[in-house]
């Protein structure tokens, strides 16, 4: 055979492979009776995996795709979680555009006004995402800086009122329990109602745009219990931030609206429905998650490099451009809001949730002597990033491995909220650095044991929310923190915000990074002023924005989006170049340690994430090795009882089924005629388009895309499927309904060939044929993901249920 | 005005003293900026008056006394058509001469030994005062927050100020009265706890929760388990 001879390089056991398959092939195989009895015979050969790889495309008999299935696996092997496994849980985005013949016939229809019309929608949706994302910040904001004053206030006259009595202990106590008792509503919701929304939101986001279907991600009640977890974990006193999650609140956002309904709400607005598919969902998001980083930090741009940064496999300047426009939307949304609730309105000066202040050039200008002093910085930055990862990696696989249950889950989160009220008290207590109030600059100034008209300088630090305590290490002028204070600050900050990033509340990471940096960046910027004996180099402010550059470069190695971002938020413009170095700096030298802490949480989630590039060294791999055989195939007029029992299958949860062609003589091969998913298969068994129903009421109407768009995105199950035992005789006609152009690779492409395909292309499945246009296996995102560079050359990861 | 200015520079005073002079130089001023009517002429006169030479000298001092009162935030002090000091001020005067007599009246008695601990009986006697004067002004800067939202108006005049200031410090450093008790014990004893409960916690879900296990999932795949091995081989 031409097929081996090509193939020499191939083990011997494949010879042996290829006639075990023609031998299967000579055989007529109907009904499967015969090689059920075969293949049971030569079950225990190893070579009969391909065999009946390749006669799975001809025969599907239940009895034998069971003996597949069963036969091979040995008794379930448990082990303990951790960094090197894939869920089962996660499964593709369907990015490529089925395009059966229902679609090519609406596109047809479609004329050139529709397509405008299109266009223009896509401009509409654009505008209420950015708007939308803009009050949702806006809400945020507001009831955060009330609650939080609110808080703050009770806290705070408590204080006063047993400093002169004695009794601080009754203080510290009211201070934790209002903290816990805030967050345990906070972590309650999240732990109970919705689980994806604990965290920053930014990995699932991430994986989102990357191509992964992370179940309930962008849903209405995701939105809703992330918007009102950040609000109470933020009140509740814990080392986070509200920035990060507004990214996942603005994904959510956009892909509601672009579906012009809710399943959540049971609405269904009837408007948008040419965008309800994956393809169109993804563009959306992207621009959600854009508008979200900018009304975040007041970024647009930076909003717009974020999306590239993160989706970018995906991308063509109109999208950009409309992503932008959304972006800049969501900022003037943000600023009006506020301006008008803060009284003057119309002064749009206040664009993103947190506001780094006004740099001045004059006062705050560098030489380029300091160039030097801010790479030491990025290389600082690096190292604590990166003991930030590596901590919170240990902390995370504890909690993956002993800490799921919820209950568990809340406590700890009230856990670490009273020991950060606990901590913060004590450093407060402990603190003797008092400074002279200067006017109205701190919020809540507290005196404790300074003395009167003073406050306490480490409870400006600690005694406010994190946002307000970066802008007061930015701006208080030079010596309002003394270096003491700011060392124990770090020291404690670092190791809380390390402890609570990870915890079940919705929360980010962003803002504690900022502060920790811009701590021990003041801090560097207050030595070098006592070492250089007071020159030119006066104010730390500029130290402590480098700082938080660089700590926040270490941790997230977010590059060309946060030196935008950063930028945009100092609103100097001339500081871009030193934040790039110092982000550069930073990321190279975490990287030589850990990688970022983003990209570490996907993976101790064990989602089938594909990066930029396949392993360098994956050259050797063939298609061959790494996809999985055999498939299980279907007949383009295929038994609706197969069909069934192939989707209930709950050991082989495939989605994707190539479709071969029905009626194969016994020399002619089965070619590959298309593809077509579970999803599809669904909706055709709920309408009973069975090719017997068809001949028998010519008047029921033709099956529409329009009935595949109503049941997305959630496809009902199979089992809610009733099919009848008469039914299950029928046959059904899959040949209008498939992909009749599903992109194949033969089985000599390398890994990398495959994998740059997958990933540019977006695609769920990947056929895989030999030279006779027969189906060999199928590569999906699993396969390919399942490679990675590890420490010694490139390792293989095991799947496994979660 | 400038003399005014200087001769209630220190203890500053200058909002009390000072604001009949300001009244003036500004009546001046609007008399010289708007003179006679609106006839052209007297522009003129305003033109050559104010801006006719590269110094500009009127000009500049009126800035610089405007800029000044300003800062001071002596408007705040004051009635609204700045005639005479607000009553809320006058009030807080008494009660500050009130206590600065106290004060001296109480260290009367033993100016001679000033050791640092002999101040208590100031304390003592002083204590009423002191705590309606403190109480009184941060009455005033309540009310005045609330008054005015915008930025320069949140403090209260420059006299007022200072004066507090004079006598906190006063109340704090020289004479240590504000000596809060200081519970250590309780606080340590309380947050020790409070740390020490996430110990217990992750010992006890150390211990006893079940480890969770991941059911390892064999792939259909070609030479699944040679695979690695594979890999290893081409590398060599």
């Amino acid at each position: 055979m031409a097929n081996v001879a090509k193939k020499v390089s191939w083990s011997g056991r494949d010879r042996d492979d290829d006639e075990d398959g023609r031998a299967g092939e000579t055989t007529p195989l109907l009904n499967g009776t015969g090689p059920g009895a075969a293949g049971s015979g030569r079950q225990l050969t190893p070579s009969s995996f391909l065999r009946i790889g390749q006669l799975s495309n001809v025969d599907l008999n239940e009895d034998i795709h069971e003996l597949e299935t069963e036969v091979p696996r040995p008794r379930p092997n448990e082990i303990p979680h951790n960094e090197k496994l894939l869920s089962l849980k996660y499964e593709s985005l369907d990015y490529d555009n089925s395009e059966n013949q229902l679609f090519l016939e609406e596109e047809r229809r479609i004329n050139h006004a529709a397509f405008r019309t299109v266009e223009i929608k896509r401009w509409v949706i654009c505008a209420m995402i950015g708007i939308l994302t803009g009050l949702v910040a806006c809400f945020i904001d507001i009831v955060v800086e009330n609650l939080a004053g609110l808080k703050y206030r009770v806290v705070k006259d408590n204080i006063d009122k047993f400093t002169a009595k004695g009794g601080l202990s009754f203080s510290l106590l009211l201070w934790a329990t209002l903290n816990a008792s805030v967050v345990m509503v906070g972590s309650l919701i999240v732990a109970f109602i919705e689980p994806v929304a604990a965290g920053s939101g930014i990995p699932q986001i991430k994986c989102y745009l990357n191509g992964v279907k992370i179940p309930h991600v962008v849903r209405l009640k995701t939105l809703v219990i992330k918007v009102c977890g950040v609000i109470l974990s933020v009140v509740g006193g814990l080392a986070v931030g509200k920035e990060g999650p507004m990214i996942h609140s603005g994904s959510v956002i956009a892909a509601g609206i672009s579906q012009g309904r809710s399943t959540s709400l049971k609405r269904d607005f009837k408007i948008f429905e040419y965008f309800r598919r994956d393809t169109e969902k993804r563009d959306f998001v992207s621009a959600g998650a854009a508008a979200g980083v900018s009304a975040a930090f007041g970024a647009p741009v930076g909003g717009v490099l974020f999306s590239l940064e993160e989706g970018a496999s995906f991308w063509n300047q109109f999208l950009t451009w409309r992503i932008f426009f959304a972006s800049m939307i969501s900022t003037f949304t943000l600023n009006s809001v506020l301006s008008v609730y803060h009284g003057n309105a119309w002064d749009l000066s206040s664009p993103g949730l947190i506001n780094f202040g006004r740099f001045d050039s004059e006062k705050m200008g560098y030489t380029i002597q300091e160039i030097p002093i801010f790479i030491f910085m990025g290389v600082v930055g690096g190292i604590l990033g990166a003991l930030f990862n590596a901590l919170n990696y240990w902390l995370t696989m504890f909690r993956i491995r002993y800490i799921h249950r919820p209950c568990l889950q809340v406590v700890e989160a009230m856990l670490v909220a009273a020991v950060t009220a606990t901590v913060g008290f004590v450093m407060i207590y402990c603190s003797r650095d008092c400074q002279p109030i200067q006017g109205s600059s701190v919020a809540y100034p507290l005196q404790l044991f300074c003395a009167d008209g003073e406050y306490n300088s480490m409870a400006t630090a600690f005694f406010n929310t994190p946002e307000k305590s970066v802008v007061n290490l930015f701006h208080d002028p030079p010596g309002s923190y003394n270096p003491m204070t700011l060392g124990m600050f770090t020291l404690m900050y670092f190791f809380l915000a390390c402890w609570t990033y990870g915890l079940t509340v919705s929360a980010g990471v962003f803002i504690p990074s900022l502060l920790i940096g811009a701590a021990w960046g003041r801090l560097f910027g207050i030595s070098l002023s006592y070492l250089t004996k007071g020159s030119i180099w006066a104010d730390p402010g500029k130290y402590a924005l480098m700082g938080a550059a660089a700590q926040l470069g270490g941790i997230v190695r977010m590059t060309l989006s946060l030196t935008v971002i950063m930028m945009e938020a100092t609103g100097n413009v001339t500081y871009g170049f030193p934040i790039m170095l110092v982000l550069m700096t930073a990321k190279i030298v975490g990287d030589y340690f850990v990688e970022g802490l983003y990209d570490m949480h996907i993976q101790l989630q064990s989602v089938p994430f594909l990066h930029w590039e396949a392993p360098v060294t994956s050259h050797s791999l063939t298609a061959r090795e790494v996809m999985s055989t055999p498939v299980t195939c279907l007949r383009r007029i295929e038994r609706v009882g197969t069909v069934v029992d192939i989707l209930s299958d709950t050991s082989s949860n495939h989605n994707g089924f190539p479709v071969v062609e029905s009626n194969p003589d016994t020399t002619q091969v089965a070619g590959l005629r298309g593809l077509i998913l579970r999803s599809q298969l669904i909706v055709l068994l709920k309408h009973k388009v069975f090719v017997e129903r068809a001949n028998l009421s010519v008047v029921q109407r033709r099956l529409k895309l329009k009935d595949f768009r109503d049941a997305y995105p959630r496809f009902p199950p199979i089992q809610s499927i009733h099919v009848s035992q008469d039914e299950r005789e029928c046959m059904i006609d899959l040949s209008e309904f498939m992909n009749p152009s599903p992109y194949t690779v033969p089985q000599e492409a390398s890994l990398p060939r495959v994998f740059k395909l997958f990933r540019a292309l977006g695609l769920r499945h990947l056929v895989v044929v030999d030279n006779r246009n027969e189906v060999v296996g199928m590569v999906t995102r699993k396969d390919l993901a399942r490679y990675r560079l590890g420490k010694e050359g490139l390792e293989e990861l095991s799947l496994a249920q979660t | 005005l400038t003399g005014c200015l200087g001769r209630r520079a220190r203890p500053v005073r200058l909002c009390q003293g000072c604001h009949g002079h300001y009244r003036r130089l500004l009546a001046q001023y609007d008399s010289i900026a708007r003179a006679v009517g609106n006839s052209s002429e007297s522009h003129n006169c305003a033109k050559s008056i104010l801006t006719s030479d590269r110094l500009q000298i009127v000009v500049t001092l009126s800035e610089f006394f405007n800029e000044t009162w300003e800062a001071a935030n002596c408007a705040n002090c004051l009635k609204n058509n700045s005639e005479g000091l607000s009553n809320s001020t006058e009030e807080f005067l008494d009660l500050f001469n009130k206590s600065l007599t106290c004060f001296e009246h109480n260290l009367q008695g033993q100016a001679i030994d000033l050791s640092p601990n002999n101040y208590t009986e100031v304390c003592k006697n002083c204590n009423e005062t002191y705590t309606k004067l403190n109480d009184l002004y941060n009455h005033l800067q309540r009310m005045n927050r609330q008054g005015g939202e915008s930025a320069h108006s949140a403090h209260l005049c420059i006299d007022v100020e200072d004066a507090m200031n004079i006598t906190r410090k006063l109340w704090s450093r020289t004479f240590n009265c504000s000596l809060p008790c200081s519970d250590t014990v309780p606080v340590i004893a309380v947050s020790s706890f409070i740390l020490f409960l996430p110990i217990v916690f992750y010992l006890s879900s150390f211990l006893h929760s079940k480890q969770k296990k991941r059911i390892l999932i064999l792939p259909k795949r070609i030479q699944s388990n040679a695979n690695l091995v594979n890999i290893q081989e081409k590398y060599s």
